[in-house]
């Protein structure tokens, strides 16, 4: 009896909860659920106030450049703070927040990030470096209508407004890249034999295929030799003795591996084969990849890119860089000259972001992605000549030309002509 | 304290408290913020791969160090499900035994190894799992991942996604550790115990450590398909990153966090390996490995029985500050028949014995 009493009282209870409980669900999303009214201010902005978050690996193997990605924005924001604020288009004065999570490269903690930047109610996601990473929430953001923008990875699909509406890139993506290098090579007139060495992904896929069709139409390029090789791979010697036996004077190689980067370079000289050596913005740093290489061996050794670079003595007297290793040192808490171009892109990022805050009339996510596609023609600090960013285009990244380059022993020098 | 075991281990008072975490289970998706309940989505995905990692680990004591291997997978085989529009309850199904058919043939070879030489060919499976998923991008989509939405709430149900998604995972954490429970407590769990204790007595009492070893390595590679499956229900998207072994050791260490050998301590760890990177992006995201180390090394120091002898460890505090002699006696006689609330004890040597187990199982 006494029992029976007790389960009574159980289902009371349990009535009890289960009516308290969905009386609750109501009211609880009901008022977080009327962000549609255009009016009304989005999350994450403040008449004085705008929060931007951004997931990126701060620990694991790829903590050096994204530590990179949120010091740049730190710089950038730091200073704009200290001088008093951005003025938005509706003519007020904000100061810009950004708030760093820590995804270690993992897509499910980015997502989980993303989760907990909605929850914190954070204005946009932007700047995080990796393709993974930025890939695992791209659907969420687009449901939750949160832009995720000005990203730091070559995937195009971020890029693509049909299958990206609330999304952006950055970076050039690895077609820019490929392309950028073969147009140079078509300019030359005498006859070429290019050998190809990819890395068997969307990365190396990228490169190659944005190369080959910029020297579509050239009748004086040959490719004589192409392999592959896979990113876990440790050597590729195989492939480069294959390929030095076709004895080509160019060598366009697409590797993302530091360490494979090296030792492709000692390869090829213990084989005696020194052709025109084309090398990724990521994998053709001086100090960490042709020095060790002895890159100066080859007739030239090319690469790409769009940031002045901080280590080269050409620009060591360059406002722009100046100005941005005083920020990064101030305000981001990075008193070193960065090893990584993250820093310069972050900061780059965050000069695109002010334009289109400049342009916001209304302080909502909409506004924010309709002025976000009309940045065209814009130089932002650090960027080299003959680059700019661009956000009009469908399909392109926000930065689309990049500058070929030759190093030079030291550094890099800017070059228009192959040869 | 002995009126309330008596008052526990009445047979209605039991089914009524199951009954409660039932309806609380029930309401809470409704009740509680969005984050909240995408992070307990997380939480239910980590917990079964954990208790997966317990039964082969933590019951069998064969150090399995390629447990993300078989989430992956098992997220794998439900992104291509999904992808070829199978039916739902189908790509669950095949998550589960796909994976658990490879634990089978994994195990079949490996568990012929005696101690050590298990983990190192545990340890070749994410290490190959990362390059066969790029490797096979026709099936992966190579190492631009591949997404699979089919966890969106349907129309009929009127639920948010979250709340969907919760619902979900609860339903299948449920049965995975109701399962897994009845699991160890029944004479599986007892040929485990044995085969983890001592082969040669286990040998001696017509228990074959060899089958054995392999029934708890399959059982665990199916509990990681399931994860795998729950994991795209989370997540919605995976990649060869999926499938890192650093991820695998983070199973191992929430494992022995939450509680090695034991149930609940599955579920803690669970909530250890999602709300530990999140609390710690909170103090300081550049910090963040730094001070996942920090804990790590903190539970262990003060509870090396894990989360999950915390309780232990309170009432042993407590019995200390207050030195009357009726507690002690008490104390010890209450311990047997709480069995109902700790399934913890029932299976595993107490929580004293861990540390031993620990050491035999690499051994």
């Amino acid at each position: 009896m006494n029992m029976r009493s007790k389960r009574g009282a159980l289902v009371g209870m349990v009535a009890v909860g289960s009516a308290l409980a969905l009386a609750l669900s109501g009211c609880s999303r009901g008022g977080d659920s009327g962000g549609g009214d255009s009016a009304a201010a989005s999350p994450g902005i403040t008449d004085t106030s705008i929060t931007l978050g951004i997931t990126t690996p701060l620990s694991g193997a790829t903590a050096g450049p994204g530590t990179c990605t949120v010091a740049g924005l730190n710089a950038y924001f730091g200073a704009a703070n200290a001088a008093g604020g951005i003025e938005f288009g509706d003519g007020k004065t904000r100061t810009v927040e950004v708030k760093a999570y820590d995804d270690g490269y993992d897509p499910q903690k980015a997502l989980a990030n993303f989760q907990q930047m909605v929850s914190d109610g954070v204005f946009l996601e932007t700047a995080g470096l990796g393709t993974p990473t930025n890939r695992a929430f791209r659907e969420a953001a687009i449901d939750e209508q949160v832009p995720q923008v000005l990203v730091q990875t070559g995937d195009p699909i971020f890029s693509d407004q049909q299958e990206s509406p609330w999304q952006l890139g950055f970076v050039p993506i690895y077609q820019n890249e490929g392309s950028a290098f073969g147009e140079l090579l078509a300019t030359s007139t005498a006859p070429h034999k290019v050998a190809i060495l990819s890395q068997n992904d969307d990365y190396g896929q990228g490169y190659v295929e944005g190369f080959k069709d910029a020297i579509a139409g050239a009748s004086n390029i040959e490719i004589v030799g192409e392999q592959t090789y896979e990113a876990t791979d440790t050597s590729v010697d195989a492939q480069l003795t294959q390929l030095a036996g076709t004895g080509a004077d160019v060598f366009f190689n697409a590797m993302s591996i530091t360490p494979l980067a090296i030792s492709a370079l000692q390869k090829a000289q213990e084989l005696g084969w020194l052709p025109s050596w084309f090398l990724p913005s990521n994998t053709s740093s001086p100090g960490a990849i042709l020095q060790p290489g002895n890159a100066t061996a080859f007739p030239g050794v090319y690469s790409v890119a769009f940031a002045k670079a901080p280590q080269s003595p050409a620009y060591s007297g360059d406002q722009d860089v100046v100005d941005f290793l005083a920020n990064l040192k101030q305000y981001a808490d990075y008193p070193d000259v960065p090893a990584f171009p993250h820093c310069m892109w972050s900061y780059m990022i965050g000069a695109t972001l002010e334009q289109v805050f400049q342009k916001m009339t209304e302080p909502t996510r909409d506004d924010f992605m309709t002025q976000l596609r009309t940045v065209s023609d814009f130089q932002a600090p650090l960027m080299l000549e003959g680059t700019s960013v661009d956000t009009t285009v469908d399909g392109q990244p926000a930065v689309s030309t990049v500058q070929v380059q030759k190093y030079n022993g030291t550094g890099y020098a800017n070059v228009d002509t192959f040869g | 304290m002995s009126r309330t075991a008596d008052f526990l281990a009445h047979r209605w008072v039991r089914l009524a408290i199951v009954l409660i975490v039932i309806v609380v289970l029930a309401i809470l998706p409704l009740v509680l913020p969005v984050f909240a309940n995408q992070t307990l989505t997380r939480i239910g995905v980590y917990a079964v791969a954990v208790l997966g990692l317990n039964v082969v680990m933590g019951y069998t004591g064969v150090v399995s160090l390629g447990q993300i291997f078989f989430v992956g997978l098992g997220a794998y085989v439900t992104a291509y499900g999904v992808v070829n529009d199978w039916n739902i309850v189908l790509v669950f199904v095949a998550a589960c035994v796909f994976s658990g058919i490879v634990g089978l043939v994994i195990a079949l070879a490996a568990a012929r190894l005696g101690g050590l030489a298990i983990a190192m060919v545990t340890i070749a499976l994410p290490i190959i799992g990362v390059p066969l998923a790029k490797r096979l991008s026709d099936v992966t989509g190579g190492s631009q991942g591949v997404s699979a939405r089919f966890s969106d709430a349907p129309d009929w149900t009127g639920l948010y996604n979250d709340q969907w998604q919760l619902y979900i995972v609860i339903l299948i954490t449920a049965i995975a550790f109701v399962a897994g429970r009845n699991l160890v407590r029944g004479r599986f769990g007892r040929a485990f115990a044995i085969v983890k204790e001592n082969e040669a007595v286990a040998v001696s009492m017509g228990v074959s450590p060899y089958r054995y070893k392999v029934l708890a390595f399959t059982i665990a590679a199916l509990f990681g398909g399931a994860s795998g499956f729950l994991y795209m229900v989370a997540v919605q998207y995976t990649s060869p990153e999926t499938l890192s072994f650093s991820h695998s050791i983070s199973l191992v260490a929430a494992m022995v966090i939450g509680g090695a050998g034991s149930i609940v301590g599955s579920l803690l760890g669970g909530v250890y390996y999602v709300l530990v990177p999140q609390a710690t992006n909170a103090i300081d995201p550049n910090l963040t490995t730094i001070s996942q180390g920090v804990i790590l090394l903190v539970i262990l120091f003060v509870l090396p029985g894990g989360l999950v002898s915390l309780p232990r460890v309170i009432r042993r505090l407590a019995r200390r500050a207050r030195p009357p002699a009726g507690g002690i006696q008490e104390e010890g006689t209450v311990r047997p028949p709480s069995e109902g609330i700790g399934e913890e004890r029932q299976a595993g040597p107490p929580a004293g014995g861990t540390e031993r187990e620990e050491r035999q199982g690499q051994a």
